[in-house]
């Protein structure tokens, strides 16, 4: 016990850095009107500034170096105090999990995009294909968790029509190819009637082992059932993605990336790579799209635009590309900033696409840039 | 390294040196102070937080598409709920005092969801005037149900969004496209017109445009050539239009909204066909007008409800609007907004704030005097309109038929065949 609090006592202002920004998005989440958000933001940009200035971000990475656990724990507990907090916010809930689909969307587009350097422009199409399997499969009453599973897989195969054409293709063109699947998947679906046409169709809330999650969690928000969920997953798929990263898996991958001639030289298979890569990615993100359109309970073709997959590739790359840990911030910014602006209604995407330009101009590698490969603890150091 | 006082050198590169361990100082003395302030901000946020909170006014909710193709509209009606509030507010016999809370949906249906979850749970926003575009509606009636609020549509117009569910939240002031094409399909067989090409956009308002205008006019004996479907986003129309002109129809029924009624309307004059243009009500917009020019003469479209040009409360609307100095014009489905505006802070007046009372005055809603007309609402809270207006544009404005030198036969529909 003496020790917990003597570790506590060490790393004090990791954890009040950890907590604060814990509490600065839950203010944000909540705030509403003009007055409010401007004084947020200036406060926030006051307390950045301030742990900035005293170096205190890097301490925070130091801790997370070094107990790792400890980290964990921490991020854990600001997480449950979050929740605890926001517990009967259905709005807020209803973004956070929108975040936590929409990052492990993203780690799918990371480990194409960021691991093996195929672009995928596509990415909305994908979701959209795990949310209209869902969809058909929970109306002839299919247990949830495997439509859920089902919604990914169905991605997955989708994806493996256009493995052919990526394959042959390089660079420009094959990002090429994946933007006409886009084009092609909506007007699919806004021709096909059995699909529910233009006007989408509904789907009935989440229902597994008994746990209806259109029903109140322990007196919050029914929400909360989808925010549990929806973390959960996204803590899975992250941890699977960055097991994949450091494994000799990520290792070809990097190679196959930065040079396709050398890595083939090298006996590489570069073909089986690439299929690996795009399945996998197509996986993840038909897995998220079921889950959010399980949430939404209502999907329409215009849901899964071109444009929706622009939004999902600047996520990954405001993030920074190949970063996993980026892509959480990236998301909540460009999910949860256009929401909060709706209090200058119809001028608020101009002002979210100038803070955009503004964050890339400041970072252009990303809030957060892929470090480089370590292979073993004090790798580069001199 | 993080180091309340001074940044001292030592400290820095002991971080830099990655593989020593980190040594802290422990927070004792004069550090307790940058501390404490550190906390102090924390709690800023928090005040910040909860200050937010503004419990005198009455708060109404208006869901539309403020950016995107379709923003003319819903910018429009924005304008007009805010104009019923500030009516409201400035009238000494009105209880209750209203704030309005203008929400995006793109036009899309998942960010329409999102806005109307926003809207619905947050229990200071007694109702909703919601929706311009179908799509959207469709999928957020279902969130109005769940958190209770009653909402009216003002611009929505497939039938399904009422009849397809029997929520008694859902309420609509405007009418459905099959009694606009009922009307539209009678008035063109009796001016004399006989075979149609049909151009609808694959949205659900196109295609719901084609199916019952198509069922109308062969009721009453209109011939249908051809039949085109067209993304929402197309720019160029030439193939559909180049097949159009070797059928020869009399008129080109267009099943959409203004972005793409401009182009199609345009190509049409490069290739000359001669035909009439039709549009639906998804056209009746300022700047379909400023889009075609010249061009957008003659051009007949078709909405529900009678014009608020001829209504004595519909005047004053019109008056008032341009007295507050809106930057945008109220489009064609500002009265509607308008209205729906009204019927909701009569509704709260009458009920005082409580969700589910307002709910149940609204479907007892018959005979209410509005800008649009009477407005009764059906077990379905579908406004059961009589009146479909017919417009044609004259001058670069939309003008109502009856009142239009084309009704006198001062001038004709019938264009020249230009070659």
């Amino acid at each position: 016990m003496r020790n917990v609090i003597l570790r506590v006592k060490e790393r004090f202002v990791s954890i009040s850095v950890i907590f604060v920004t814990a509490i600065f998005l839950t203010v944000f989440l909540l705030v509403e009107d003009e007055l409010s958000f401007t004084v947020l933001m200036l406060v926030g940009g006051g307390l950045f500034y301030f742990v900035k200035r005293r170096d205190c971000f890097k301490e925070v990475i130091v801790f997370a170096r070094q107990s790792r656990y400890g980290f964990l724990i921490c991020i854990f507990l600001a997480l449950l105090t979050v929740l605890i907090i926001l517990r009967n916010e259905h709005f807020a809930l209803f973004m956070i999990a929108s975040v936590a689909l929409y990052s492990t969307v993203c780690f799918g587009l990371t480990i194409q995009l960021g691991y093996a350097g195929l672009t995928n422009f596509a990415g909305a199409a994908f979701f959209g294909v795990g949310g209209y399997a869902i969809a058909v499969l929970s109306s002839e009453n299919f247990p949830d968790i495997l439509s859920v599973l089902t919604g990914g897989f169905m991605a997955a195969l989708v994806g493996s029509v256009l493995i052919l054409p990526i394959l042959r293709t390089r660079g420009h063109y094959a990002a090429l190819v994946t933007i006409a699947f886009a084009l092609l998947f909506k007007t699919f679906l806004e021709l096909n009637d059995t699909l529910g046409g233009p006007q989408g169709l509904k789907i009935s809330s989440m229902n597994m082992f008994g746990w209806d999650f259109g029903k109140s969690f322990f007196g919050g928000s029914f929400y909360l059932n989808y925010v549990l969920f929806s973390l959960l997953v996204m803590v899975s798929i992250f941890t699977l993605t960055r097991l994949l990263e450091k494994s000799w898996i990520g290792l070809h991958w990097d190679a196959l990336r930065i040079d396709e001639i050398s890595s083939a030289s090298f006996g590489i298979n570069i073909s089986s790579w690439k299929i690996l890569a795009f399945t996998l990615g197509n996986f993840f993100i038909g897995l998220s799209g079921a889950l959010y359109a399980k949430m939404l309970g209502h999907i329409a073709p215009t849901n899964f635009t071109f444009g929706d997959s622009l939004i999902l590739i600047s996520i990954v790359i405001l993030g920074g590309i190949g970063n996993p840990w980026g892509v959480i911030p990236a998301a909540f910014l460009i999910i949860v900033l256009p929401e909060k602006l709706q209090f200058i209604q119809e001028y608020r995407l101009l002002l979210f696409a100038l803070l955009v330009i503004l964050v890339l101009l400041y970072r252009p590698d990303g809030l957060f840039k892929k470090a480089l490969r370590s292979f073993y603890r004090g790798w580069g150091k001199v | 390294m993080c180091n309340f006082g001074s940044i001292d050198n030592k400290a820095r590169s002991a971080y830099a040196d990655r593989d020593s361990p980190v040594k802290m100082t422990p927070f004792v003395g004069g550090e307790n102070m940058l501390n404490r302030g550190f906390l102090i901000f924390s709690f800023c946020l928090l005040v910040v937080g909860c200050s937010s909170e503004d419990g005198s006014a009455v708060k109404i909710g208006f869901i539309g598409p403020l950016t995107g193709g379709v923003s003319a509209n819903g910018i429009g009606g924005r304008n007009s709920v805010d104009l019923a509030i500030k009516l409201a507010n400035a009238d000494v016999t009105k209880q209750y005092k209203y704030q309005l809370v203008a929400l995006d949906d793109e036009c899309k249906p998942n960010i329409g969801i999102q806005v109307a979850t926003k809207a619905a749970a947050d229990s200071s926003i007694l109702g909703a005037v919601a929706h311009y575009c179908s799509a959207v509606a469709v999928g957020t009636v279902d969130v109005f149900h769940k958190f209770a609020m009653p909402m009216i549509v003002w611009g929505a117009v497939l039938p399904k969004i009422t009849y397809g569910n029997d929520y008694p939240e859902v309420h609509r002031v405007n009418g459905t496209m099959i009694n606009q094409n009922d009307v539209a399909a009678k008035f063109m067989v009796d001016l004399g017109y006989k075979t149609w090409a049909i151009i609808h956009d694959t949205t659900d308002y196109g295609k719901g445009h084609d199916k019952y205008f198509t069922e109308s006019l062969e009721k009453y004996g209109g011939i249908v050539l051809g039949r085109f479907g067209v993304t929402a986003d197309q720019q160029d129309f030439n193939a559909e239009l180049t097949k159009i002109k070797a059928l020869e129809p009399d008129v080109i029924y267009f099943g959409g909204i203004t972005p793409i009624g401009v182009r199609v309307r345009t190509q049409m004059d490069r290739l000359n066909i001669p035909a009439i243009f039709q549009g639906t009500s998804g056209i009746i917009s300022d700047a379909y007008i400023e889009g075609a020019g010249t061009l957008a003469e003659g051009t007949l479209a078709f909405r529900e409800g009678d014009s608020a040009e001829r209504l004595p409360g519909g005047k004053m609307f019109l008056a008032e609007y341009d007295r507050n100095n809106y930057s945008s014009p109220p489009e064609a489905y500002g009265p509607f907004a308008f209205a729906a505006a009204n019927l909701l802070i009569d509704a709260i007046e009458s009920e005082g704030p409580d969700r589910k009372k307002i709910t149940s005055y609204l479907n007892k809603v018959r005979n209410y005097n509005s800008v649009i007309g009477k407005i009764t609402f059906d077990e379905n809270g579908q406004n059961m309109v009589p009146l479909i207006t017919r417009f044609v544009v004259q001058d670069g404005k939309w003008k109502i038929w009856e009142m239009s030198e084309y009704a006198d036969n001062i001038r004709s529909l019938n264009r020249q065949n230009p070659k």
